[in-house]
């Protein structure tokens, strides 16, 4: 029973992490022969496992009490986070192994890295919701070693990241805590089978669970450390946690909550699912706003890795049909296009030296292969067709269009600003004058163009044949999900009119950046006419300068309370030290001045007692 | 072959007596060879971990070993269930590891017999204080706990320490009067010390108001709660073994075990207490997060953590009879909170003693030159802050969910926000400890024993975590034998 394939692939990867932390940095082909080959073998475990997740297979074992059981349970969706998740683990296992080399403690970024793809599969197997948030909430475990051992000062950015997660996932940690105590139980299965209401105690749970599953794929409140990070962290690191496993996870298990426990498809006019929605467009426009005035390659990514959280919520929250199945497939295609193109810009990094904007240019010809996988990927982000990220958002709009036309005003709209800042980030880096230090810049080596080719080329096929993962992937979910069919189902695009309204947002932010060029003469000026607009530059002013990051507020708010109860407590001492013993002094003296030696003193003390004496004895006869 | 059979009887004394007694003896042998009186020291309490360890199943069978005297007071003194021996085996097992961690520490200074001797007689009479079978009992080991930590919080003899020491044997010696003085005043009702016949008189009636009250000065002094909080930071005056023990293993846990013992097992009280109890609990833990959230003394922050801590112990227990899940993550904080916190003073040691210092604004980077402290003192404030895979997620999940389920939302948001302050100052401190730039003190890692005991708490901490069903049983086995009518 204990030997079970759920088991392993859980306890497998985390033994191999350990295996690289004992074995140090001394020989170095060892290292990353072991990260390659643990996760090639992870990714083998997580692919047998998800032909049968068809079958329904668990392991239950006794834990915690009190309902906190050891149950692992393999079904379609787990399966599914599972395979996506170890497939983007050997790929980029790859590209770490040349990339991290010559790091200093490359072993520790091996071994986070696989306990990082344990907890992963621990998460996406998980049937009891403590023990989901035990391997979810140990990714913060991880992800603080491995920003901290980025830049020199790193360490900062991972404590940001550190209690930013860490308060969402307290956040959950009380969601799942108030589900357990109105149903009774915190086994995912049997909630999806119960269902909870949305109503008074079930609302605030539902709040306090989205809130720790869409921090973990990155959206606003709680997404300022991620552009931090891009700038501190080891780079592979972005292209595995914050835009792959964390998109993967963050938005399975906000689609278990939406769709298995609160069941938002059966009554689509709920508070929640504008809640959601709001949150989703709300995400996308300011993300994507902050991403255009970037000019650093990896802060400019890290920002449309949040905003593109938004269309995965605003999808799942529509609770229709395309909305959901939308959402999802997002949800793979952004960590395909997304890894692959941190991944181009870790190439750019390592042979360039830089990822700033302004020293990098016409690196075209230099790096071709580069250039082109991160075309197609910026293609897909963008929405251009034929690629796959044109399929997954016009089912997104499909689904917006069809609660209310503001969502899908606010997605066109997003669409728009994040082809004008990739025309925007690809002009810098790949077009224009090559600088003279840039000359000698060579092509990267192979280890790392194989993983960005291969997701560049899923990029393209998952377009005109997405059909293929949808199959096989996502409308068995729904299916599952008892959510019904509605309009879109069949070859899409499906709606010439959506597509048209694709069209012309592209079109507008093509002649966008003509006409930035044309201002500034470079291509990392193409967005300065927006960056400077009239309200907008006093926004862009203040959000450079930190006023909206609510690490930042919070902190000083933090502070300056804690001040008062530092006071206070500084008080309560003073009435122990101060005050009791000032008291206990006064009393001394007050003795001390009553017995002086002088005789009368003492005789007038003696009547004074006996009057009280005789006054009590003659009250109480 | 014949088996050797030990009484149980004969084990619970061995267990009490063997440090009580044994502790006379260090100071004797110290003249002869201060490194047998090391070694005897760390028996002494190993003895009392072995003794726990092998009642561990007969108390979970459900027995309850009994040692009885005739004596004026009740005929029965100690009495082993499954509460106590959780707690007994937490105790000496920190309290094991901070012994071991003196030999490295304390042989910088003078006065080691006397350190010794109490130490032990510490741990001793802590031993003595859980297996109380009696009230009048528990009193006495209360106050020989107060007197040992006043000599050893006072140990380093300059005139501040003394101050100080005086100040936490006051403020802690003011609770147990009151406490002695609830005793009293059940006893006029009851006519009996006994805990087994209060329980049994208690059953259906409250104990009156008065009494709680005058009880919970006691407890809430010698678990440092608001608002008798205040010796606990001063008291981080004492070495750092000290320190740890008081914050760990023994004096700060008296406070919460005997809540349990007392006002959960024996006395029914009035319902309003569970949440009269929290609210006083999470206005402490509150008070002092953001203390430590200010403060710039190294182990004062810890201390202040500690208040913090505890809040969510006394959270857990206070919520009572409404939630054996909620009692069960307090017992589980008590062993979590343990090997966490005396990890981190612990630490804190080994900074100061190389450093010669606490201010944590003139430290920093240490993480170069003391990697394993370093990372030891982490994977401790991550317990704390409760993150998974480690012990003190589990206690945290437990003891909150325990109050979203049965006490009023708003208290639940008081130790939310509590949570929240945890992961900030304990990430503040180690920053400003261990990242950043070096501030050029000599640094070098700690001795090989004074290491090796950080890297066993957190190794602890982190095993805790993995292997989290066997002291959850553990607690579980305490919660039904509290709650359920058998033998207390």
């Amino acid at each position: 029973m204990i030997s079970s394939p759920l088991l392993y692939c859980i306890v497998y990867p985390a033994l191999c992490g350990v295996l690289l932390l004992v074995v140090g940095n001394r020989i170095k082909w060892l290292r990353e022969f072991l990260l390659v080959l643990a996760s090639g073998i992870n990714g083998y475990m997580a692919w047998a496992l998800f032909q049968k997740s068809g079958e329904s297979v668990a392991v239950a074992l006794p834990w915690a009490g009190f309902g906190l059981d050891f149950t692992l349970r393999l079904q379609h969706f787990g399966g599914f986070i599972l395979l996506a998740g170890a497939g983007f683990g050997v790929l980029i296992s790859l590209y770490s192994a040349v990339f991290m080399r010559e790091h200093r403690h490359a072993n520790q970024f091996y071994a986070y890295f696989l306990f990082s793809l344990a907890q992963t599969n621990g998460v996406a197997l998980a049937d009891n919701l403590v023990m989901l948030l035990f391997f979810w909430e140990s990714l913060l475990v991880t992800l603080f070693g491995m920003i901290a051992i980025g830049r020199e000062d790193a360490w900062k950015t991972a404590v940001k990241a550190l209690v930013l997660v860490g308060i969402s996932d307290v956040c959950m940690m009380v969601g799942m805590a108030l589900v357990g105590s109105l149903r009774g139980t915190l086994s995912l299965n049997v909630l999806t089978q119960q269902g909870v209401a949305l109503d008074g105690l079930g609302g605030l749970a539902f709040i306090l669970l989205v809130l720790g599953a869409v921090s973990k794929a990155g959206a606003i409140p709680f997404h300022t450390w991620i552009p931090d990070a891009a700038e501190d962290a080891p780079l592979p690191f972005m292209a595995l946690v914050p835009a792959a496993l964390e998109k993967l996870l963050g938005i399975y298990f906000l689609a278990r909550i939406c769709l298995d426990i609160f069941k938002l498809p059966s009554a689509p006019d709920n508070w929640a699912c504008h809640f959601l929605m709001i949150l989703g467009a709300v995400t996308i426009l300011i993300a994507v706003m902050m991403a255009l005035i970037q000019k650093d390659y990896k802060r400019l990514l890290a920002y449309h890795a949040i905003s593109q959280v938004g269309y995965m919520i605003l999808g799942i929250g529509t609770a229709v049909y395309a909305g959901i199945i939308g959402g999802i497939f997002h949800m793979l295609n952004h960590a395909l296009y997304k890894s692959c193109l941190f991944l181009s810009g870790g190439s750019v990094e390592r042979q360039a030296g830089t990822t700033d904007l302004k020293k990098l240019g016409g690196l075209k010809a230099q790096m071709p292969l580069t250039f082109i996988c991160f075309a197609v990927a910026a293609a897909s982000i963008s929405g251009v067709p034929p690629f796959n990220g044109f399929y997954s958002k016009e089912l997104v709009y499909d689904g917006a269009l069809s609660r209310h036309v503001l969502y899908y005003v606010a997605a066109v709209l997003g669409s728009f600003l994040t082809a004008a800042s990739f025309l925007k980030l690809g002009h810098a880096v790949y077009f224009g004058k090559l600088a003279e230090e840039n000359k000698k810049v060579k092509e990267a080596p192979a280890a790392m163009l194989i993983p960005m080719i291969v997701i560049a080329g899923l990029c393209v096929l998952f377009g005109p044949w997405n059909e293929l993962p949808l199959k096989t992937f996502i409308y068995p979910i729904l299916e599952k999900a008892g959510v019904e069919y509605h309009t879109c189902h069949g070859p899409i695009p499906h709606q010439m009119m959506l597509v048209a309204g694709t069209l012309i947002a592209l079109v507008l932010a093509a002649l966008n950046h003509r006409y930035g060029v044309k201002r500034t003469g470079v291509g990392v000026g193409a967005s300065e006419h927006i960056h400077h607009a009239p309200v907008l530059g006093w926004f862009y002013d203040k959000a450079e300068k930190r006023w909206f990051d609510p690490y930042e507020v919070g902190m000083k708010v933090l502070r300056g309370g804690s001040y008062a109860l530092f006071y206070l407590d500084r008080f309560i001492c003073w009435l122990s030290d101060g005050l009791a013993a000032g008291l206990t002094y006064l009393a001394s003296a007050i003795i001390r001045w009553s017995h002086n030696g002088s005789c009368s003193r003492y005789v007038l003390w003696a009547l004074a007692g006996a009057a009280i004496l005789i006054w009590y004895v003659m009250k109480s006869a | 072959m014949a088996k050797l059979i030990v009484q149980n009887e004969t084990i619970l004394n061995l267990l009490i007596w063997t440090p009580v007694i044994g502790a006379f003896a260090l100071p004797v042998v110290g003249k002869v060879s201060p490194r047998l009186r090391n070694l005897l020291a760390l028996a002494g309490v190993l003895v009392s971990l072995v003794c726990s360890l092998a009642l561990y199943r007969t108390v979970m069978a459900g027995t309850v070993v009994t040692v009885a005297m005739e004596t004026g007071f009740g005929s029965r003194l100690f009495h082993a269930d499954c509460l106590a021996v959780f707690m007994a085996t937490v105790s000496s097992l920190v309290g094991a590891i901070i012994v071991f961690y003196s030999w490295g520490y304390i042989s910088h200074y003078d006065n080691q017999n006397e350190y010794y001797f109490l130490v032990v007689l510490f741990l001793g009479s802590m031993m003595g204080l859980v297996f109380s079978a009696n009230l009048i009992l528990l009193y006495v080991f209360w106050e020989i706990t107060a007197l040992t930590s006043w000599r050893l919080i006072g140990f380093f003899r300059e005139p501040q320490q003394v101050v100080r020491a005086d100040k936490a044997f006051m403020m802690t010696f003011f609770g147990a009067v009151l406490m002695l003085l609830g005793f009293i005043m059940i006893f006029d009702k009851a006519g009996t010390f006994d805990m087994i016949q209060l329980r049994e008189r208690f059953s259906s009636e409250c104990i009156p108001n008065l009494a709680v009250v005058l009880i919970l000065a006691g407890l809430l002094s010698k678990s440092a709660t608001l608002p008798l909080q205040t010796w606990l930071p001063d008291a981080g005056v004492a070495p750092s073994p000290v320190t740890a023990l008081l914050h760990a293993a023994v004096l700060v846990k008296i406070g919460v075990y005997v809540y349990a013992r007392l006002l959960i097992v024996t006395f029914a009280i009035d319902p309003m207490w569970n949440v009269v109890v929290p609210a006083v609990a999470g206005a402490s833990a509150i008070l002092a997060a953001g203390a430590a959230m200010i403060e710039t003394d190294l182990k004062r922050i810890i201390a202040f953590s500690t208040i913090s801590q505890i809040g969510f112990i006394f959270l857990g227990l206070a919520i009572g009879r409404a939630s054996e899940m909620a009692i069960a993550g307090g017992l589980l904080y008590i062993l979590m909170h343990g090997f966490a916190k005396g990890g981190l003073f612990l630490c804190a040691g080994i900074v100061e003693q190389n450093t010669h210092t606490k201010d944590i604004t003139r430290l920093g980077g240490l993480v170069r030159t003391m990697p394993v402290t370093a990372v030891s003192f982490l994977i401790c404030a991550f317990s704390v802050m409760g993150i998974p895979p480690f012990g003190g997620f589990f206690s945290k999940y437990m003891v909150i969910a325990g109050a979203a389920k049965s006490s009023p939302l708003w208290i639940t948001l008081i130790f939310v926000v509590g949570a929240f302050m945890t992961i900030i100052y304990l990430a503040r401190v180690f920053v400003m400890v261990f990242m950043g730039e070096s501030k050029g003190h000599e640094e070098r890692e700690g001795s090989v024993v004074m290491v090796g005991s950080v890297a066993l708490l957190a190794l602890l901490s982190i095993v805790s975590g993995l292997y989290i069903g066997v002291s959850s049983d553990f607690a579980q086995a305490a919660v039904k034998q509290m709650l359920g009518g058998g033998q207390p």
